[in-house]
């Protein structure tokens, strides 16, 4: 079983983190700033691989879970880092230490399959829409299929 | 010195820089539908074979890699049917309002693209899509989405099974056109030309007449008359053989609603305490009673159907008062579609009554269509009978036939052929289990 600043420094090693110079290009392009109206630097993704590689309590951190897991910032990176990774470590880390608070667990399956601020965005982009649908956001795309699968045959 | 930058020139927001498309309602785009294309998946014919996967998958990637196309086959253990996933190409695409860096935008031509320019592959699409449809390619965690190969889908080629048909849909609508000719030409006949037949019209040995008018008659002279009822029989016969088509096609004041809703195509929706579609029931007893209690048949001197074919011709058209009923109810349009039919009119009671004895049925097999993608039945429908919800859950709605109106605008607006006419007694095949 491994630690949990084992597990910190897998992250720094996976995404290659020590590489990072700060350029702040992964910030420019990060779709979190059009998406949260409180985006700072405590949760772009200059400001986590910097509060990583400087020793904060990352895991227990809120702002881990802001991230969509998109591709953006490793795109854009001149050093190759992968804040993508990084951040799918240490939410892997966090979920290790049952620290759910902020992850979205699926209604059927009972796994944590994605943020919770991530879903909420969703959910406020579709308010409009009738509640049957909305109510599929907490199910995850897998189990989504066998309802609809279950729906269909 | 330079001046200071306001900061509307320093914008960045996305709604100034790449604003949302706005589709256009243009005049050639009301008569003839937009034929958006469309798979449409026959769970009969689908063996699992997966030759679709790996096709499109071929495509995509360049790999064989069934996980990473953008069609899945699942396979249901107990039932042992097959069920494709794929983009359903939304009418309304939850996708769209859930993408953060709006790269996802439907075309003119109805295919729902991703612009790579602007993709992140965060993958907030896959979670917003109530299908599943598979985005996110496993593998390479990029986004693939399906764009029906520019119109020539590879996987409808490639099934052996020929469950995956390719369609535009109907190309042209022509129960509308034939509805409201048929509507206009029966308004015309029985408010102009042929002033009060609807009530009541006797020459010679052929005799009809209203069916709520004539329980109302029998109520107040306390007499049963054979001719009576044998006149008032010739709407009832046809509402056995064809459902309520009176009301959808023949009656004069549906006419008159039909014409105020086009003019009033935005809703304010009609109180909750007032919903119930028994009202016309209880509107029909009091009636009858009031009837009774009166002396004189109470309601006929109000009936809207009856006023407007009362009017004594085109010269004193406006003369007659108690013509006032007519905008005074047909005023009700701007609360619901046909709220005086769906909730008051005796006349509709009574053949409501008759349809207990219907000898036909709409279905609406939901297993053959785009369900929540689409809609479009439920939207159309004047009486609002479609139950929009089950659709959206992919089950066939069960139509009242007691409130359907037979306008036949589903048949006509689906562009799948999915709603049908049936004998009552038809087995449908098992997609189309609502009766």
């Amino acid at each position: 079983m491994k630690s949990r600043s084992d597990k910190i420094e897998e992250a720094k090693r996976v995404s290659g983190a020590y590489g990072c110079v700060e350029c702040g290009r992964c910030v420019a392009a990060c779709p979190m700033a059009e998406m949260y109206a409180n985006f700072s630097i405590e949760m772009s993704p200059r400001g986590m691989i910097k509060k990583t590689l400087l020793g904060y309590p990352v895991v227990e951190d809120k702002n881990i879970w802001y991230c969509t897991e998109c591709n953006a910032g490793t795109d854009v990176c001149p050093q190759g880092v992968s804040c993508r990774d990084l951040i799918r470590t240490l939410r892997g880390a966090a979920v290790a230490d049952n620290l759910l608070a902020n992850a979205q667990i699926c209604k059927c399956c009972g796994r944590p399959f994605a943020a919770l601020p991530v879903e909420n965005f969703i959910r406020g982009r579709l308010k409009e829409e009738p509640p049957n649908v909305r109510e599929l956001l907490t199910a995850c795309p897998s189990c989504r299929r066998e309802i609809y699968l279950k729906r269909n045959t | 010195m330079q001046e200071p930058m306001n900061e509307g020139d320093l914008s960045l927001d996305i709604n100034v820089l790449r604003p949302r498309s706005v589709e256009k309602k243009t005049l050639s785009g009301y008569f003839m539908p937009p034929r958006h294309p469309f798979i449409l998946f026959d769970p009969q014919k689908c063996t699992g074979c997966g030759t679709c996967e790996m096709i499109c998958s071929a495509r995509n990637t360049n790999r064989v890699a069934p996980l990473s196309a953008s069609v899945q086959v699942l396979a249901d253990e107990r039932s042992g049917k097959n069920l494709a996933i794929l983009c359903q190409h939304c009418r309304q695409p939850l996708c769209i309002p859930a993408c953060p860096t709006r790269a996802i935008e439907k075309g003119s031509d109805g295919i729902v693209r991703i612009n790579k320019l602007f993709c992140t592959d965060c993958g907030l699409c896959t979670m917003a899509c109530p299908a599943a449809a598979p985005l996110k390619d496993p593998d390479s965690r990029e986004i693939h989405k399906c764009d029906l190969c520019e119109g020539d889908p590879l996987c409808v080629k490639h099934c052996p099974e020929t469950a995956l048909t390719f369609t535009r849909g109907k190309a042209f609508r022509w129960i509308k056109g034939l509805r409201w000719s048929v509507q206009a030409i029966s308004f015309a006949m029985l408010v102009i030309v042929f002033i009060g037949t609807f009530c009541y019209f006797k020459a010679g040995n052929v005799a009809f007449s209203c069916p709520a008018g004539t329980l109302q008659n029998i109520a107040s002279s306390g007499a049963i008359v054979l001719v009576g009822i044998s006149s008032a029989a010739a709407l009832l016969f046809l509402t056995i053989l064809a459902g309520r088509l009176f009301c959808g096609w023949i009656c004069p004041f549906g006419f008159v609603l039909d014409l105020v809703d086009k003019i009033t195509p935005k809703k304010l929706g009609w109180p909750s305490f007032l919903k119930s579609r028994m009202t016309k029931y209880g509107v029909l007893a009091g009636a009858v009673g009031g009837s009774y209690a009166l002396g004189f048949q109470a309601f006929c001197t109000v009936c809207p159907i009856g006023t407007l074919c009362r009017s004594y011709g085109v010269q004193s058209f406006f003369k007659s008062a108690e013509l006032a009923i007519v905008p005074a109810l047909a005023s009700l349009e701007i609360a619901q579609r046909r709220s005086w039919c769906r909730y008051f009119c005796p006349v509709g009671a009574v053949l409501g009554i008759m349809t207990t004895l219907r000898l036909i049925k709409i279905v609406i097999g939901a297993k053959k269509c785009k369900k929540f993608s689409c809609i479009q039945c439920a939207e159309v429908c004047p009486m609002g009978i479609i139950d929009a919800d089950q659709l959206r859950e992919g089950i066939s709605p069960r139509i009242p036939m007691t409130e359907c109106i037979m306008c036949l605008r589903c048949l006509d607006r689906c562009p799948y052929d999915a709603a049908k006419i049936r004998f009552r007694w038809q087995r449908t095949a098992p997609e189309e289990d609502g009766r």
